[in-house]
């Protein structure tokens, strides 16, 4: 219909309607085609049946019914989901000091080498291990976790026999196991962002810190950091956003146990739908995680727009 | 001036050294234990074994061959179709002009506001219920279409910054929109094309969630056929071939190891120019 439309106005004022150029632009909606089609179908939609959904008894055989606020409710009152939340501020918040102060230290330690060449070198050897795929890493570290694994058979050495035990198998230890995983946490993204940043100094500014005696750490403190605070703003976004929707070590090597001592709000609405076949709960657990992330994006952006107007 | 060995300095490149052979340890791990038979395993898991066992490769490569073929064939389509499909938007959205243009450059950009765990189980469900002929674009399709908004944000950059001296000739000498993007724009933006590419092959290739969900047995992925070889779970009594388990973890990081030794640069000099910082 629209095609036609566009048609019968083609002729003599059709440039300046709003339709002769539309039909003007037709070779970049043409080239657009493909990445909109796709967005669409695999992006948007599956996000508006999340949001929409929620609301429902979905259950992916039988048609939906609106059941108003009732998965949010059970949502909020169910114990299991009380423990996954708690696991989660958990992750989050350690999660957060790993993502930062490990890439910082080293991200520091470089800047300060002497020559190009010597910093080129070791930042060429922190971002090598990328090439270890992200599930061998998982499954090596589970297998040091084990009984019989590297850190029990390194403590064994130390004569440090008491502090033995199954990593995760232990609901005490097995969720802090999982968060300090992957030692020593140097994420590749975060030390290049950060170095580049420390490269983006001006030398006038390290200069004069040099003449007034700040060397060391007390340069670190005051004048780093103030000046990476957009990239550490970046990096803590990032971190907390992907802690948040983290399941994937849960998933594969504790199942979210023992107990629920490693359940996260994402494993649980991945286990209520993929095992239980309750989609309407899941989406309603997946919509409230989306709101968290929603809101703290929205706060850390507000608090970096604030912190800038101070300064 | 003997800044050079300074003792501050040789404290730094210890500690880096040692920071980053750690990193490496896992990798260390599974190369020495994948030529371990199960007593060897047993008896220590840091030496080097007096005697091999390559065949521990054989056996996982038995496991994981299809695998691997099948995440080569699915990252490599997935990335190159990324690329095409992003490189045709990028430039309408760089370089024509035409209604609507800033409401759906909108519409694109709002997609990295979307987070995975949200979308997850929708499109499990709603590819499962899609008659696709092959089983290969149950993953292929959603995973270009999660590719679009970041790789359109960067190229749309890239492309903006053109000189319009170069896309003025080519217009002169009465080059077409399609001629100036194959002829002109992706020759210039060839760096940022490798760029992009390499930042989406990495979590193309270990990505697990969406693949585990709809890909069937013929079609797994490295990561999946990983996942299943070890068992799952953290404390089984089954003690598996470790040795072989091993060799494939070492095998499944081959392809990446190859693709770096080529294309490092251009991937740190990506991701520190200006090119993600949108």
């Amino acid at each position: 219909m629209q095609a036609n439309a566009v048609n019968s106005r083609r002729s003599s004022r059709a440039r300046s309607t709003l339709l002769g150029r539309i039909w003007q632009g037709r070779l970049a909606y043409l080239f657009l085609l493909p990445s909109l089609l796709l967005m669409g179908w695999f992006s948007y939609y599956p996000a508006f049946t999340a949001l929409t959904r929620a609301f429902t008894d979905w259950d992916g055989l039988n048609t939906p019914n609106f059941t108003g606020l009732e998965n949010f409710q059970r949502a909020v009152s169910d114990p299991v989901m009380g423990q996954a939340s708690i696991n989660s501020a958990i992750w989050v918040v350690l999660g957060l000091f790993l993502a930062v102060v490990p890439p910082l230290v080293v991200a520091e330690l470089i800047f300060h080498l002497r020559g190009p060449r010597r910093q080129y070198f070791y930042r060429t050897l922190f971002i090598v291990p990328i090439v270890i795929p992200s599930l061998v890493l998982l499954l090596v570290w589970s297998n040091f976790y084990r009984s019989d694994g590297l850190i029990n058979q390194a403590l064994g050495a130390l004569h440090l026999s008491g502090l033995q035990h199954g990593w995760l198998s232990d609901p005490k230890t097995a969720l802090y196991s999982l968060i300090f995983l992957g030692f020593p946490y140097i994420d590749a993204f975060f030390l290049l962002l950060l170095y580049s940043g420390l490269q983006n100094i001006p030398q006038e500014v390290l200069e004069a810190a040099r003449l007034e005696g700040a060397t060391g750490l007390r340069r670190v403190l005051k004048i780093d950091l103030p000046l990476l605070a957009p990239q550490l703003r970046l990096i803590a976004l990032l971190a907390i956003i992907g802690n948040v929707q983290y399941f994937i070590s849960p998933l594969v090597l504790t199942s979210g146990g023992p107990g629920f001592s490693t359940t996260v709000p994402a494993l649980l609405m991945y286990n209520t739908a993929v095992k239980f076949g309750e989609y309407g709960y899941a989406m309603s657990i997946a919509v409230l995680l989306f709101l968290v992330v929603a809101v703290l994006t929205v706060v850390s952006q507000r608090l970096s727009k604030a912190s800038e107007g101070r300064a | 001036m003997k800044a050079a060995s300074s003792p501050g300095e040789w404290i730094r490149q210890a500690i880096l050294l040692l920071l980053g052979l750690l990193a490496l340890f896992p990798l260390y791990f599974s190369v020495v234990n994948s030529f371990k038979n199960p007593v060897q395993y047993a008896s220590s898991l840091l030496n080097v074994p007096a005697q091999l066992h390559p065949e521990n490769y054989a056996v996982a490569w038995a496991q994981i061959a299809g695998p691997m073929l099948n995440s080569v064939v699915v990252t490599l389509v997935s990335v190159v179709l990324t690329l095409v499909f992003a490189s045709l938007s990028a430039y309408a959205f760089a370089l024509m002009d035409f209604p609507g243009r800033h409401l759906l450059f909108g519409l694109t950009f709002a997609l990295l506001l979307i987070p995975e765990f949200l979308t997850l189980i929708p499109l499990y469900l709603q590819i499962k219920a899609l008659p696709l002929p092959s089983n290969y674009l149950a993953i292929i399709l959603p995973t270009i279409a999660a590719g679009q908004a970041f790789s359109i944000l960067v190229l749309r950059t890239t492309f903006e910054n053109i000189p319009r001296e170069i896309l003025e000739a080519a217009r002169m000498d009465g080059s077409g929109h399609l001629q100036t993007l194959l002829r002109v724009v992706l020759p210039v933006c060839l760096p940022a094309l490798i760029s992009v590419a390499i930042i989406r092959l990495i979590p193309v290739w270990n990505d697990f969630l969406l693949p585990s969900l709809v890909l069937d047995e013929a079609h797994r992925t490295l990561p999946m056929a990983l996942v299943a070889f070890q068992g799952g779970g953290a404390s089984t009594l089954t003690t598996p071939n470790y040795g072989a388990l091993m060799a494939a973890y070492v095998l499944s990081a081959v392809p990446l190891v190859l693709l770096f030794m080529f294309l490092m640069r251009s991937y740190i000099e990506g991701l520190t120019s200006g090119s993600v910082k949108g």
